[in-house]
């Protein structure tokens, strides 16, 4: 299946670390990176039922001399093609509207903040509402550069994470790395998750790429995280049981970011994850 | 689990999925009264920030106010609200045509303080065009909120558009005119009661806070036939003044993009020559209401050459003030400038001819403001009925219809796209619903894809080709090497002689007869580059390749498949 991840350059060091993990992501998954390189400072995402207004901090219009050839060369020594993105359409002269139609994004913890923010703890308000509108998921990378070595799938049984199950599978099986699921268990049986799993369809796939499924009957949350492995791509669902909810109650996925420094692949409520 | 706390959107909900005119009906009397409120709130804020004002005018110092306005409302603009500039209903236009009417939700009322400041402070432009943004994003985010679809967001986008201009001009009909002919472009019935409703329900809120009253009084005109007669030279006059007005506006603005520096130094810069003609003409300053009711009601003394000369200023203030950045809209500046067109004109014929019997002056005024209008716009509709509920009087609907329509016709000859539209046109981003720019526009090559062709190996025999033929519904089949790499096509109707002669079978390899140098298409691609490909190289069908490896084929009758379900899908309300 032909995919693109697109990408927002930053012609600085820490856009350098960010890029590194765009590029590692399109090599294990066979992905073809689209490279922006920013000529204004913000930008327009249009989704289905929302747009969003992306405004970049000045970091991302970094000597836009030698951008280009920086990214050139990261891609080269990743033998990846380049792949620029230039916009078409304009809502106004100094805000280009960026399509919406590919199949991941790369965005640090925050779109639109000074980078001294860009740490754990923090996500900015736009990457919520981008991972909440798209219906591609978003890869919300480490601080530095960290391949990972296996995937680790968070799994509530919910609607959302049964799709970030889906494309942790789909990843996979286009890497061959294994794949750990963990479940915070609430009120719930390991037998309730299994039968979730089976309604679905999902056992055979499973069986084949499961390492492990570590179900915390006990203990807190954040505290259990540390049997996440440092070098997983974490995948999970969010924003999915609503606006309201998550406002009142937090997001177990912003709980998640804040806690553990691994590379995440978010995967919002309008997202469609095929096996 | 479900959550005990969930908002599930109207649009969802059973009682509306089986018919949604009820829903768009409720939709849009709120989205009416929200632009109503908003439009008020800009007028009230308008006449404050001017009666603040009305002092300091009287200073010397006064040309640097419309500076101060428009450098504020600039650095309000790109600094506070980070939006990019505009006049505000190009923007909705844009947003209709691309995008299903989506609009920011901040638009809902940065105009609204931009424009306050920018033409309060003396600055020659209307509070229609933001107002119109205002209502439209109003409509735009309501919309969102319901969860309604594309089609149902863009006639919200109208109900806004109508519920605004109702009520700023507390004219209702004249607002349901402007959302069908200039915001969404069409004329489809499903549409039509929503905005009507919305077009009342602003007006109503106008008259509830600020009560009933028309901008401008009626006065009962007795037109003649000779009358009429001139009605023809005035649509001519108008017209070239509009004519004049668009290149005027659209030559400043290229000007002031090539200038670097700041937008808000810009802005001052424009503000303050508006200032210093102030100085001189203070009637092209602000909107400019005063100056046509002194018009129409035979009040305003100047002499003709005053007045043709208040036409030209009013034509570069206007410029000045939108083409360097202020914030503000058009519709204001034609009707000034249609009402000194339509004076001067009355009173060139009364020096001409002086022992004819000529209708009164106000007549022409208003004829003026129609013929600007019709031209600057292109919308002889939004002229003819704007010009009669805001001056309250029908008696004058023929010579309104007549100059209205050869404005607008002139202007059509001169400039093909109005002023709403030049911008968009010339990017090639107007695409008005069932349109071809429009339904191609939707289509992406990733959903034409065709995947069921076999792909074959360079290595392979002729024998095994065969039988991969003999298993295909396709005459065309990708090559690729060991790799998996694209390297070219085979046409059945190229290798047909060599199927034939069994002796070439374990000699030939696909390698050798495939065509390496086939055009390819990217699924990147548009659309209608690749039609225009198909065209130009007489094709009818495309390899998709990306990143090296087949990944379908696009064809024509595809195209035209979807392309048929597209406009359907477009075109669906057109029938309700």
């Amino acid at each position: 299946m032909y995919s693109q991840l697109f990408h927002i350059f930053r012609n600085t060091p820490l856009g350098r670390e960010t890029f590194l993990q765009s590029l590692y992501f399109c090599k294990q998954i066979d992905a073809t990176p689209v490279v922006y390189i920013p000529e204004f400072i913000k930008f327009l995402m249009y989704f289905d039922n929302d747009v969003v207004q992306v405004d970049l901090d000045n970091s991302y219009l970094t000597d836009p001399a030698t951008a280009e050839e920086h990214a050139r060369e990261l891609m080269d020594s990743a033998h990846l093609k380049p792949n620029f993105f230039t916009p078409k359409n304009f809502t106004a002269s100094t805000l280009p509207d960026i399509p919406t139609n590919f199949e991941f994004m790369c965005c640090p913890r925050s779109i639109s903040d000074l980078s001294s923010k860009i740490g754990l703890g923090y996500i900015g308000p736009r990457v919520r509402r981008i991972v909440t509108s798209a219906r591609f998921p978003v890869l919300i990378t480490s601080p530095v550069y960290k391949p990972w070595k296996s995937i680790a799938v968070f799994f509530g049984g919910s609607a959302n994470a049964l799709n970030a199950l889906k494309l942790g599978l789909r990843i996979a099986r286009q890497t061959g790395m294994p794949l750990d699921i963990f479940t915070q268990a609430g009120n719930r049986s390991r037998e309730d998750y299994e039968a979730v799993i089976r309604d679905h369809h999902l056992e055979d796939e499973l069986e084949r790429f499961q390492q492990r499924w570590i179900i915390f009957d006990s203990g807190k949350f954040e505290t259990n995280l540390y049997a996440v492995p440092h070098d997983a791509l974490v995948i999970m669902g969010a924003y999915g049981h609503g606006l309201i909810r998550d406002l009142i109650f937090g997001s177990k996925m912003e709980d998640i970011q804040s806690t553990v420094s691994n590379n995440l692949l978010i995967v919002g409520p309008n997202y469609t994850a095929g096996i | 689990m479900r959550s005990p706390i969930s908002w599930r959107p109207p649009a969802t909900w059973h009682f509306f999925r089986s018919d949604d005119r009820l829903l768009l009906i409720v939709a849009g009397a709120i989205v009416g009264i929200c632009s109503g409120v908003a439009a008020v709130a800009l007028n009230q804020s308008l006449i404050a920030v001017l009666g603040y004002l009305r002092p300091y005018r009287a200073y010397w110092w006064a040309f640097v106010l419309p500076a101060i306005g428009a450098a504020l409302s600039s650095l309000f603009l790109n600094k506070i609200m980070r939006e990019g500039a505009g006049h505000g209903v190009p923007e909705v236009i844009y947003s209709v045509s691309r995008y299903g009417g989506l609009m920011r939700f901040r638009s809902s009322f940065s105009r609204l303080i931009s424009s306050c400041l920018t033409i309060g402070s003396g600055g020659s432009a209307g509070p229609e065009a933001p107002i119109v943004m205002s209502g439209s994003a109003i409509g735009s985010n309501i919309a969102r909120l319901l969860g309604l679809n594309d089609r149902q967001r863009v006639t919200l986008v109208g109900c806004g558009a109508a519920g605004a201009i109702s009520a700023i001009f507390n004219a209702p009909i004249a607002g349901l005119i402007f959302a069908m002919e200039i915001i969404l472009g069409e004329w489809a019935a499903s549409n039509l009661i929503p905005i009507a409703i919305a077009a009342v329900a602003g007006t109503e809120i106008s008259h509830l806070l600020q009560g009933k009253q028309i901008p401008f009084s009626h006065h009962k005109f007795n037109i003649g036939a000779v009358d009429i007669a001139a009605c023809i030279g005035l649509a001519v006059f108008t017209a070239l003044a509009s004519i004049m007005l668009t290149r005027a506006i659209r030559t400043i603005h290229h000007q002031a993009d090539g200038i670097q520096l700041p937008s808000w130094l810009k802005a001052a810069g424009g503000g303050c020559a508006v200032g210093l003609i102030g100085l001189y003409l203070p009637m092209v300053l602000g909107e400019g209401y005063h100056a046509i009711r002194e018009m129409m009601e035979g009040r305003f003394t100047p002499g003709i050459g005053l007045v043709f000369l208040a036409v030209l200023a009013k034509i570069i203030a206007t410029a000045l003030t939108l083409g360097s950045g202020g914030s503000g809209g058009i519709f204001a500046p034609c009707l000034v400038i249609g009402s000194f067109a339509g004076l001067t004109y009355h009173r060139a014929l009364v020096f001409l001819w002086p022992g004819v019997d000529w209708v009164q002056e106000g007549c022409f005024v208003l004829l003026g403001m129609a013929g600007l209008v019709s031209g600057v716009l292109q919308a002889p509709l939004t002229g003819i009925f704007l010009i009669v509920e805001i001056t309250g009087g029908y008696d004058v609907i023929l010579p309104l219809i007549i100059v209205s329509a050869i404005s607008t016709t002139m202007c059509y000859y001169m400039e093909p796209a109005s002023f709403y539209l030049k911008d968009l046109v010339e990017k090639g981003q107007l695409m008005r619903p069932g349109t071809d720019a429009r339904v191609l526009a939707d289509l992406e090559v990733h959903e034409l894809l065709e995947t069921d062709c076999i792909a074959v190996h360079t290595n392979m025999l002729l024998r095994d080709f065969v039988d991969i033929v003999k298993q295909s519904r396709r005459n065309l089949f990708p090559v690729e090497d060991h790799a998996g790499q694209f390297q070219g096509m085979i046409y059945m109707d190229d290798i047909r002689p060599y199927l034939f002669d069994p002796l070439m079978y374990d000699t030939v390899l696909v390698g050798q007869l495939m065509n390496p140098r086939v055009d390819t298409v990217s699924p990147d691609d548009d659309v209608v580059e690749v039609l225009e490909r198909m065209d130009a190289e007489g094709l009818f069908n495309m390899p998709v390749v990306a990143n090296h490896r087949f990944r379908g084929m696009i064809s024509k009758s595809t195209l035209l498949d979807q392309y048929r379900k597209e406009l359907m899908v477009q075109t669906y309300h057109l029938n309700r």
